[in-house]
């Protein structure tokens, strides 16, 4: 049981090192020191929160009047400026602001994608792996066949069929990409149930839930979670992508709506560099801040790793 | 392991691509496609002019069943037609030198112009002409594309080789537009079609050069790819001054703008507002602008109903009351639209016919014009009952239910989505909420005709004669009561309207016809369901090293509307020694340049793979 409980502890890994540290936390304290040892994940960390605390408080400084465009009275695709840091679009809006509050729906759909895809994927994964059998090989032949389905033409289509905005994009990106997940959490829900406590706790009299939900799940997590902040990122792209194609509704404001509307509204003939890139590199940013702390985490959390 | 491997680098794949887009999307397609026209020119001497083709492309070189502009254009080019207009809109001789009507404004006289030889040396006489109509008036198949511009044709005839009568059934006073270059028929040689006419729906007629007549002759064709043409230097109406004319397409309006900055492409119809505002800054490109041929709007869903007046579909019953249409109407700021989404290149837009075609010109009167004045809307709609619930949207005093409209756009419209955000703040303004839906083109046109919405973003773009734009709004085109057949524009019927439609058909003298044009579009502008915001300038982008591309005289600065068929005909090489090698250099080397950028994005690959596909 106690290598189950150490196991789920990273999700408080920002926890307070308070003086006498409980039981509990000693492992996450192992784990913020070891996490602490890689730069590169407490670079990637860092650029994500920065993201996620503009995000947060984008509403204390940017009003609905700055966004809307039948009330904003900049000039029309201008080039940066003193009160326009980052230029401004057709409509005469300021693309730093665009730029801020886009993070706040982009990440939204990102994690929500994601959030999706894991719990998903992770159910699917585990009941294939515990139950085995027809259930098992069921599933798993579901999983191959999503597998190879082309995501992006599948990713379209449900847009089209489900209708167009943030929630139907949110939904198809986490039907095309729960399959991986949903993999690897069978893989390793096989390997976990082949470790002798598995078979004490079956002798002791556990249900097939209580083995799933107890014993299973908590040492698939770390897995689950690394995947997880690598799925944010395909997440990012695919949302960027959808929208970019133009399956976005053009109310929202995200970084792959403010790419399509630069794109399709003329930005590479004006030479409108202000308007294209900022979104882009955005996009980038946090797909590698996601990249890089999910590796780290990876490498903190597998001790096969470690010494490479 | 593997699996999380392989998916990173998909997602990594997908940066690449993006990115590689983003940095050079539209240089490498021009490379791509440029490179390909030029190499296949290089055995071909004299003069080329280089244009792009409408960006719908080509659907079929066959005539009786192509619907796409870019193949509209094609057979302006080819294929003769009865007559032509000229630049202020007009009917002027093309095959007919001239015309006549008897009395009884059913007969139709017209003197083919004799001596002329099809581009196999045939001679093309009013019998061809004869032929290609009464084809389209008999054969289902031949009537695909304009079928419905002879349906009251009763007999066409040619007694000689220099006479062509046509009879109709009612008097038609748009005869004279049937046969026009581009967008009315083409008449085809009698000898090469007639024994297609019973393959002719599978009838590609891409034997080349296809036999025609006209100031080119199509002499090569690429699907999704070029169309190259030699001028015919014996043509009636003034030889072209250039010996080829190559038609590219682009599906990427920016790939044609950089092309055509990179010196490989001579004349773009039809940029957009950003890339013309751009380009009228750069060297070596001219810009105009012409007076639109079309409009731009929304149209709100006055109660759809079928035929028989039976309701149908889903739309808001609210917008059946024509105050609430009015008020809509006066939310909606068209000035701010015509300088913020199309850059001030159009017209705030009032009459229902563009003003390409000053002929049927109609303005509302002092005092009738729907100004900008929510104040005055929110006014209306409080005195009609619609009373703000506490979400600041108005509730409808005859259902009890908050006035929630669904605004359907066209997905693939840049324009559409800008002018849909604008919608919704303004609306909100009068206590409308609006919901965006962006949808393909066939979804939306799909629900159109089932009534299944509330306001829709529309457009129409029409030829010099009205009969067709105006005839959309009739009750005879409400769909059948089982839903089918029927292509009203939006739901809009009037009896008064329908005898003012019925009548201009049949009036003869144009300043007449035009005043009854002129009332049915006073009808249409005062039942505010077709909300017209403005007509867009048709923007063209030249290069200088061409003159004659941009034909009339501007009147406001808007040139009268160019047509393929007068621009083609009279572009002309500004220095006939300088002209075609000099921009190909550059060209090569802004390529070479594209090409390097490219390689990390697998472009490269692509473009072999086509090379290939050329030699072969």
């Amino acid at each position: 049981m106690s290598a189950a409980q150490t196991a789920t502890e990273p999700v408080h890994a920002e926890a307070p090192a308070a003086a006498p540290v409980p039981p509990r936390f000693a492992a996450a304290r192992r784990f913020a020191r070891a996490f602490r040892g890689r730069p590169a994940g407490v670079a990637g960390l860092s650029i994500l929160l920065l993201f996620t605390l503009l995000a947060l408080l984008a509403p204390a400084f940017i009003g609905p009047d700055q966004l809307d465009v039948t009330k904003v009275n900049g000039p029309l695709l201008a080039a940066p400026s003193g009160s326009y840091p980052l230029g401004t679009d057709q409509a005469g809006r300021s693309v730093l602001l665009l730029l801020i509050w886009g993070s706040r729906e982009s990440l939204e759909i990102g994690v929500l994608a994601t959030v999706l895809t894991v719990v998903f994927g992770s159910a699917i994964g585990i009941v294939a792996g515990h139950f085995g059998g027809f259930v098992g090989r069921a599933l798993m032949h579901v999983t191959d066949w999503f597998i190879a389905l082309p995501s992006l033409p599948l990713a379209i289509s449900l847009a089209a069929v489900l209708g167009q905005g943030s929630a139907s994009i949110t939904i198809a990106i986490a039907v095309t990409s729960w399959t991986a997940t949903a993999r690897l959490v069978r893989a390793q829900t096989l390997a976990v149930e082949a470790r002798p406590f598995v078979e004490r706790a079956r002798a002791l009299g556990a249900g097939n839930w209580q083995i799933m939900l107890r014993q299973v799940l908590p040492n698939v997590m770390p897995l689950i979670l690394v995947s997880s902040t690598l799925t944010v990122a395909g997440s990012l792209l695919s949302e960027a992508t959808l929208t970019f194609l133009g399956l976005g509704s053009p109310t929202d404001v995200t970084w792959g709506e403010m790419i399509h509307d630069a794109f399709f509204g003329g930005a590479f003939t004006a030479d409108a560099w202000w308007y294209l890139l900022p979104p882009g590199l955005a996009i980038l940013a946090v797909v590698l801040g996601f990249t890089l702390t999910g590796r780290a985490v990876e490498h903190v959390l597998d001790p096969r790793m470690e010494n490479k | 392991m593997v699996v999380r491997e392989s998916r990173r680098i998909r997602a990594m794949l997908a940066a690449a691509c993006v990115s590689g887009l983003l940095v050079a999307g539209p240089a490498a397609l021009a490379t791509a496609t440029a490179a390909r026209a030029d190499s296949s020119t290089g055995a071909t001497s004299g003069t080329t002019l280089r244009v792009a083709m409408d960006s719908s492309g080509v659907d079929t070189l066959n005539p009786f069943t192509a619907y796409f502009n870019g193949a509209l254009d094609l057979f302006g080019s080819i294929y003769p037609s009865l007559t032509s207009i000229d630049e202020n809109g007009v009917p002027g001789p093309y095959l007919a030198d001239s015309w006549t009507l008897s009395p009884d404004h059913l007969t139709w006289t017209f003197k083919i112009h004799s001596g002329l030889k099809w581009s196999d040396g045939q001679p093309l006489t009013a019998a061809d002409a004869a032929w290609t109509l009464n084809l389209i008036m008999t054969n289902t198949v031949a009537g695909t594309a304009n079928g419905t511009l002879v349906s009251n044709f009763a007999s066409v005839t040619a007694p000689d080789a220099t006479t062509l009568v046509i009879k109709t059934k009612q008097p038609q006073a748009n005869v004279t537009y049937v046969s026009i270059p581009v967008s009315g028929i083409p008449i085809v040689p009698q000898h090469i079609w007639q024994s297609h006419v019973a393959d002719l729906k599978d009838y590609k007629n891409d034997t080349f050069p296809v036999v025609g007549y006209g100031p080119w002759t199509l002499t090569d064709y690429q699907t999704d790819q070029y169309a190259k043409l030699d001028a015919n230097k014996s043509f009636l109406l003034g030889a072209p001054k250039y010996d080829h004319l190559i038609e590219q397409l682009y599906k990427e309006s920016d790939a044609a703008v950089a092309a055509l900055k990179a010196g490989q492409l001579d004349y773009i119809n039809g940029v957009n507002a950003t890339q013309f505002s751009s380009l009228q800054h750069t060297g070596g490109i001219t810009t105009a602008q012409a007076a639109g041929d079309g409009w731009t709007g929304l149209e709100l869903n006055p109660g759809a109903r079928t035929r028989s007046g039976k309701p149908i579909g889903t739309g808001n019953p609210a917008l059946s009351d024509p105050v609430l249409r009015r008020a809509i109407a006066q939310a909606i700021d068209k000035k701010t639209l015509v300088a913020k989404v199309i850059d001030g290149q159009g017209q705030v837009a009032a009459g229902y016919l563009p003003p390409a075609w000053p002929q049927w010109n109609w303005t509302p009167q002092a005092g009738e014009e729907q100004s900008f004045d929510p104040a005055a809307a929110n006014k209306m709609l409080d005195a009609a009952g619609y009373k703000t619930g506490a979400d600041g949207i108005r509730v409808d005093p005859k259902t009890g239910k908050p006035l929630n409209l669904r605004l359907g756009i066209h997905s693939d419209s840049s324009n559409d989505s800008a002018i849909s955000t604008y919608l919704v703040g303004w609306l909100k303004a009068i206590g409308v909420g609006v919901t965006i839906q962006p949808m393909s083109m066939t979804a939306l046109n799909s629900d159109l005709g089932k009534g299944d919405w509330d306001m829709l973003m529309d457009s129409w773009t029409t030829g010099p004669d009205p009969t067709y734009l105006l005839g959309i709004q009739s009750c005879s085109t409400l769909p059948g009561d089982d839903g089918n057949g029927g292509n009203t524009d939006a739901f809009f019927c009037d009896p008064n309207y329908d005898k003012l439609f019925a009548q201009q058909a049949t009036i003869f003298d144009p300043a007449q016809r035009a005043q009854v044009v002129g009332q049915m579009q006073d009808i249409l502008y005062k039942a505010d369901v077709d909300q017209l915001f403005y007509y867009a300038t048709n923007k063209v982008a030249a290069s200088t090293k061409v003159t004659g591309l941009v034909t009339g005289k501007p009147d406001n600065g808007f040139y009268p509307a160019q047509t393929s068929f007068w621009s083609y005909l009279k572009a002309a090489p500004v220095a006939q020694s300088a002209s075609a090698s000099s921009g190909s250099s550059t060209g090569t080397f802004v390529g070479l340049a594209g090409a390097v950028v490219v390689v990390g994005a697998g472009a490269v690959v692509v473009r072999r793979r086509r090379g290939a596909d050329d030699r072969e």
